[in-house]
């Protein structure tokens, strides 16, 4: 019972990771209607920043986050506007552009391999004696990061609902078309969206790698399909449904270490993905529609 | 020719002859069917492995590898099982993805699903020796002929050439057949194809598990010639590599598939093998390679997506001179 309840606790900062990461990924969709399968590796960019401002700067580990994952969205931002935008404008067909993204996780890996090497890597933060809260078993890095993913998520629902450039952003991800011919500067709120999308791959990736403590160049890529899941479980394209997908994966994936090997406890999300997938590919939260 | 240049020019011949068995089959599934397969790489390492276990013999405590089957069964029949292997995990696959699917939720199953069974292989160390993976796997014909380890390459090169000229062959077959016509209208509309009367799902799963077998194909050569396999070779950046070679060299044409198979994995990765390693930073010629190959698709795919060698319009008269007799049947049998 104790290690379901501590469970319950890693459930919740797995939760917050892929939260920050699925949220970025399906904001993006929503508003550009295709899939980034380079975003692991923009995590992947995000966590090697971090590393290096901490590191190699020896900045406070909660400022190098930050300031990484700032690195991250300008990375997405130019990477937005010189290569993928001026692409799907040119070719419409889907397959392209999901081929375009692919490779440019190819070239984004190998140039994350090429600056900081093959081998593994790892923040410069001591071990920390984890605190009971409640039932919980956490460390102070931990409340860190469902901290961080709260305050991120009641950022992006302060933006989607209480400001005019949220709100543009919703008219996108529901008619594209439409917006525009309603004078809604398209290409900018595109843009803005990417700035974001970047931000929070750059922070859960920062993240992604204090809780895993030891990281590759194949950080981002092998938690993808993690994403994956958390975002079509909520419905695609829908920011609140990744935040809620997140929560059941992340609580799925680390409950289920009391009854598996926690070297598959990721497999779970696979099994959501395709149960959800093959019953209900709308997602939980999605109408009839979009999806 | 020095005997050191005829060895490394041997070697390149078989590299490539199993490289255009992944090409031809991305070609079937991807080239002419569309199914954006960003699992491919699996399959080849399925059929690796299960050639591989099924031409060891048992695994022995002594030797301290771990693996399953070892039934010690001589070439051809570890090949014939690779095959199976891959074509079944293909349609297993195919089953759960493709019948629902659009192709964007696909590609993203097909990616968890190398990402599950690479870390199924890495993890269960009973399958195929998790990270270490299979080695010392027999060479086809080697017990029977006894030749020098230096001079094998002179013997595998034609049991490479038998293969790929089979595969060639049915691709060929394929590709002017009313299945690949069936294949490429489902390529191109699926809605339009299944008003008339095209089983579309049924048409993308045979592709992919066609495309599935090629790769099992690649995978046995590959694990036959080399003698080892593991989780490394089949990295996801392999499939992102298969996938540009087909597009550089003409995706949907089969002597596409064949000189993307040369350009890339001959021009670009032999090539660039040829650069010596900078000491303290080996992978750096590898890092740079691989991200020349994603800009010079990404180029492609901007500035000419049909590649280098094009796929053939066909017209609806060329049919009809070609079989004038089905072509006025269809006219009169609706």
């Amino acid at each position: 019972m104790t290690i379901a309840l501590h469970s319950v606790g890693f459930g919740l900062v797995t939760a917050s990771i892929i939260a920050l990461a699925a949220v970025g990924l399906t904001l993006q969709f929503g508003v550009t209607n295709y899939i980034n399968f380079a975003y692991g590796d923009f995590m992947t960019l995000g966590a090697y920043l971090t590393w290096t401002l901490d590191s190699a700067f020896n900045l406070p580990i909660w400022l190098s986050l930050a300031l990484a994952a700032v690195l991250t969205s300008v990375a997405a931002l130019v990477v937005s506007q010189v290569l993928l935008e001026p692409f799907a404008r040119r070719h419409k067909q889907l397959l392209f552009i999901l081929i375009v993204t692919f490779a440019l996780s190819l070239i984004l890996s190998n140039a994350i391999l090429a600056i900081w090497g093959g081998d593994y890597h790892e923040y410069n933060v001591g071990l920390e004696t984890p605190l009971s809260i409640g039932p919980l078993l956490l460390t102070p890095q931990d409340l860190g990061i469902i901290l961080l993913a709260a305050l991120s998520m009641l950022g992006v629902h302060l933006l989607l609902t209480r400001t005019n450039v949220g709100k543009a952003m919703r008219a996108i991800s529901d008619d594209k078309n439409l917006a525009s011919v309603t004078g809604i500067a398209t290409e900018q709120i595109v843009a803005l969206v990417w700035i974001i999308s970047g931000l929070l791959a750059g922070l859960s990736g920062g993240v992604l790698a204090l809780d895993v403590v030891s990281f590759d160049p194949n950080l981002g890529v092998r938690f993808l399909f993690v994403i994956f899941a958390a975002v079509i479980l909520g419905g695609i394209g829908r920011p609140y449904g990744a935040m809620l997908g997140a929560l059941v994966i992340g609580l799925a994936v680390e409950v289920s270490v009391v009854v598996i090997p926690a070297a598959y406890k990721l497999d779970v999300a696979f099994v959501i993905l395709v149960v959800v997938l093959l019953l209900r590919p709308q997602g939980l939260l999605a109408v009839a529609g979009k999806a | 020719m020095p005997y050191d240049l005829n060895y490394y020019l041997a070697n390149l011949v078989v590299y490539f002859l199993i490289y255009c068995a992944l090409t031809l089959g991305l070609n079937v599934s991807f080239g002419m069917a569309g199914v954006l397969d960003f699992s491919f790489i699996t399959f080849m390492a399925t059929g690796a492995y299960f050639a591989g276990v099924t031409a060891l013999g048992p695994a022995t405590a002594a030797s301290e590898l771990h693996y399953i089957l070892g039934l010690n069964l001589p070439f051809p029949v570890d090949l014939v099982i690779g095959a199976t292997a891959a074509g079944v995990l293909g349609l297993l696959v195919g089953l759960l993805a493709i019948r629902r699917l659009r192709s964007d939720y696909l590609a993203i199953v097909l990616v968890a699903v190398w990402t599950i069974a690479w870390s199924l292989a890495n993890n269960l160390t009973g399958l195929f020796d998790g990270t270490s993976g299979l080695i010392g796997v027999p060479q086809p014909l080697e017990p029977q002929l006894n030749v020098n380890p230096n001079d094998y390459v002179f013997v595998f090169i034609p049991i490479a050439l038998v293969v790929i000229a089979v595969l060639f062959v049915v691709s060929y077959c394929i590709e002017n057949s009313p299945f690949g016509r069936a294949l490429r209208a489902v390529r191109e509309d699926q809605d339009v194809a299944a008003a008339f009367g095209k089983q579309t799902t049924r048409l993308r799963l045979t592709a992919m598990v066609i495309g599935s077998v090629y790769a099992g194909v690649a995978g046995v050569l590959t694990i036959e010639f080399l003698t080892a396999m593991n989780p490394n070779a089949w990295a996801i950046v392999e499939t992102v590599i298969v996938f540009s070679a087909l597009i550089v060299g003409g995706r949907g044409n089969i002597f596409g598939a064949i000189l993307g198979a040369l350009v890339v994995r001959i021009l670009i990765i032999e090539g660039t093998g040829l650069i010596p390693p900078i000491p303290g930073h080996e992978e750096l010629v590898s890092a740079f390679r691989n991200i020349f190959i994603g800009i010079v698709v990404i180029a492609v795919l901007y500035f000419r997506p049909e590649g280098m060698l094009p796929e053939r319009r066909r017209r609806y008269f060329e049919a009809v001179r070609r079989w004038p007799r089905r072509a006025a049947g269809e006219q009169q049998g609706g």
